[in-house]
């Protein structure tokens, strides 16, 4: 079988077009709600860039069979605009990136996904969100928030972690800045510090009746919002999830090649990873071709991978369906695989099967942040000011 | 600390006790083949020794917190410090590869005889046995039960630390869940070193 062409639509023009047609059709769908806004310059501008940055990712993911490398460029490129235009609208609201008790009693803090994790309990006990946000209405309400969460729970289980979290894409670029990463052996446990993590969080904010991940730890609120510091128990609080910013999404990554914030911190992966038992999809290794040259355990971004998963020919529950062990993998043993079927046969279908959802994700999250920003740029670069 | 704080930490550190003195039960329970029905009758018997060696040991805490403890004019301080003591024991403990003094780990001790005359004795007495297993996570349940400077709230607090240890043996009779057993102990590892954190910080607090 010839390298090249070991996909359908790998090396074909007309098969990756034909399979890129209907995603254009869902880009056109949920980037410009089937009817783009061209009312003027700016906005064309960034609906045509977005729309054509967006279809030739899809293309090219088809057209060369390289998955984590065209995914990665789309989910950077959600995480830099996500922060941006989340911040330009705080201090288009607020006038800050802070918050300050009155916002907290107004309910005005946006739900993130990672919260789920710490409401579940408290909201099963005293029948109440435990987090200051709107439960519908309004910008990134509760309940549409735990709608997204159990949706892509269902349909790509941790897959989520790599094609529409936006916050991920932060340490899956600073984990390819170098291309040699100077800690190399990384001990596959650690992969499980998360699961830790989501178990302790999950308790201490049931019995404190406060999301504790939120209010200490989540590195997330560099680029996002965070308490305004009014005390020295706040200050303590910035300085904390300010050094595990720099720590586990900049210092460590970059050291490492690895996700270390998604792998050893995030609760929300954790309790992702149990998802990714009853979604159809998973990563397999198909044994009769698997030369055992290790490279996927070395390129997992998420320590998923070590001799005794290649063994039982699966990474291990906390994959996160990125691809890169795929691309990497010169003998393409490792392939995506939908649950029941034969590993060595109809890999091409899987792959594609499970491109569309994902790739979906990815442009639900990234359409409308990308478009934002663009015209922050050319306002940017027509006025000198960000935020106008 | 309040009831629900001991069952927290039974919750929070109930991963360490399935992990380590689960297998004392599991044998058993693979031994006998049972179904899991039968075995369920086993786990509850477990449970029952458990809870007899951790209501002994919470009337002790009490009597302790309540004589020594509740007089001394310096309680938040020693309570802090013994907090901070244990916080750093447990994070020590997350971190190396040390064996417990777990009393029903080698063997239950319970000769032959005696198990095939009264058959519920063995996992009774396994129960009783890996409950006064003497390691961090309990020793911090100790504190917990004397800072309550009562012997019917410290026996109480005990009660609700079991029922959070106990809530990760209800799989048990499922044996199969077992075969995670390794992952199982590194992420009670991970979550031994995580609530070592905060209760070293309760700890500083309660000093300052």
């Amino acid at each position: 079988m010839k390298s090249k062409s070991f996909y359908s639509t790998q090396g074909s023009i007309w098969k990756s077009t034909l399979l890129t047609f209907p995603m254009i059709l869902l880009i056109l769908l949920f980037v410009a709600g089937g009817r783009p806004d061209l009312s003027t310059p700016e906005k064309s501008i960034a609906f045509l860039v977005t729309f054509v940055f967006l279809t030739a990712l899809f293309f090219l993911i088809l057209y060369t069979g390289k998955t984590d490398r065209y995914r990665a460029a789309g989910f950077i490129t959600l995480a830099l605009f996500f922060a941006l235009t989340f911040i330009v609208n705080l201090i288009r609201e607020r006038g800050a990136m802070t918050f300050n008790q009155e916002n907290m009693l107004a309910c005005e803090i946006p739900f993130c996904h990672i919260v789920t994790t710490m409401i579940i309990i408290p909201a099963l006990i005293t029948k109440s969100i435990i987090f200051p946000g709107s439960i519908i209405g309004g910008f990134a309400a509760i309940a549409s928030m735990l709608v997204i969460v159990i949706g892509v729970s269902l349909a790509l289980g941790r897959g989520f972690c790599s094609w529409g979290c936006f916050y991920g894409g932060w340490d899956d670029g600073t984990s390819r800045i170098m291309r040699k990463p100077k800690i190399k052996k990384i001990n596959p446990v650690f992969r499980w510090i998360s699961f830790a993590v989501l178990l302790i969080v999950a308790l201490i904010s049931a019995v404190a009746l406060n999301p504790v991940y939120c209010d200490w730890l989540c590195p997330f609120k560099t680029v996002t919002e965070f308490e305004k510091i009014t005390s020295f128990t706040v200050l303590m609080k910035t300085v904390v999830f300010v050094s595990l910013f720099a720590a586990l999404v900049i210092i460590l990554p970059v050291l490492t090649g690895k996700r270390i914030q998604c792998t050893t911190l995030c609760p929300m992966g954790a309790l992702m990873a149990l998802t990714n038992k009853i979604n159809a999809f998973d990563v397999r290794i198909n044994k009769n071709v698997c030369n055992n040259c290790e490279n996927c355990v070395k390129a997992c971004p998420t320590l998923s991978l070590s001799k005794e998963d290649m063994a039982a020919g699966r990474p291990s529950i906390t994959c996160m369906k990125c691809g890169k062990c795929i691309d990497t993998c010169t003998k393409h043993a490792i392939l995506y695989h939908i649950k029941g079927t034969p590993v060595d046969r109809n890999f091409s279908l899987a792959r594609n099967l499970f491109l569309y959802p994902a790739y979906l994700l990815l442009v639900i999250f990234l359409g409308g942040p990308m478009q934002t920003g663009i015209i922050l740029f050319m306002n940017l670069i027509k006025t000198g000011h960000l935020i106008n | 600390m309040n009831y629900s704080a001991g069952f927290v930490l039974g919750l929070s550190t109930g991963v360490v006790c399935l992990a380590y003195c689960g297998p004392v039960i599991v044998p058993y329970l693979m031994g006998e083949g049972n179904t899991i029905y039968k075995n369920a009758g086993s786990v509850s018997l477990f449970l029952t020794g458990r809870l007899m060696a951790y209501i002994m040991v919470g009337l002790l805490a009490g009597i302790v917190g309540k004589t020594l403890l509740q007089p001394s004019s310096l309680k938040t301080v020693l309570m802090g410090i013994l907090y901070m003591l244990l916080s750093v024991l447990l994070i020590i403990y997350g971190f190396h590869r040390f064996r417990e003094i777990c009393l029903g780990r080698s063997h239950l001790p319970v000769k032959k005889s005696y198990a095939r005359r009264w058959p519920f004795i063995v996992p009774l007495a396994g129960g009783f046995a890996t409950g006064l297993n003497i390691c961090p996570p309990f020793l911090l349940a100790i504190t917990g039960a004397m800072e309550t400077g009562d012997i019917a709230r410290s026996a109480w607090f005990f009660i609700m630390f079991f029922l959070g240890t106990a809530i990760y043996f209800i799989p048990l009779p499922f044996i199969g869940f077992f075969r995670k057993q390794a992952a199982l102990r590194i992420i009670g590892k991970f979550a031994a070193i995580l609530a070592g954190i905060i209760y070293l910080y309760k700890g500083i607090i309660m000093i300052i």
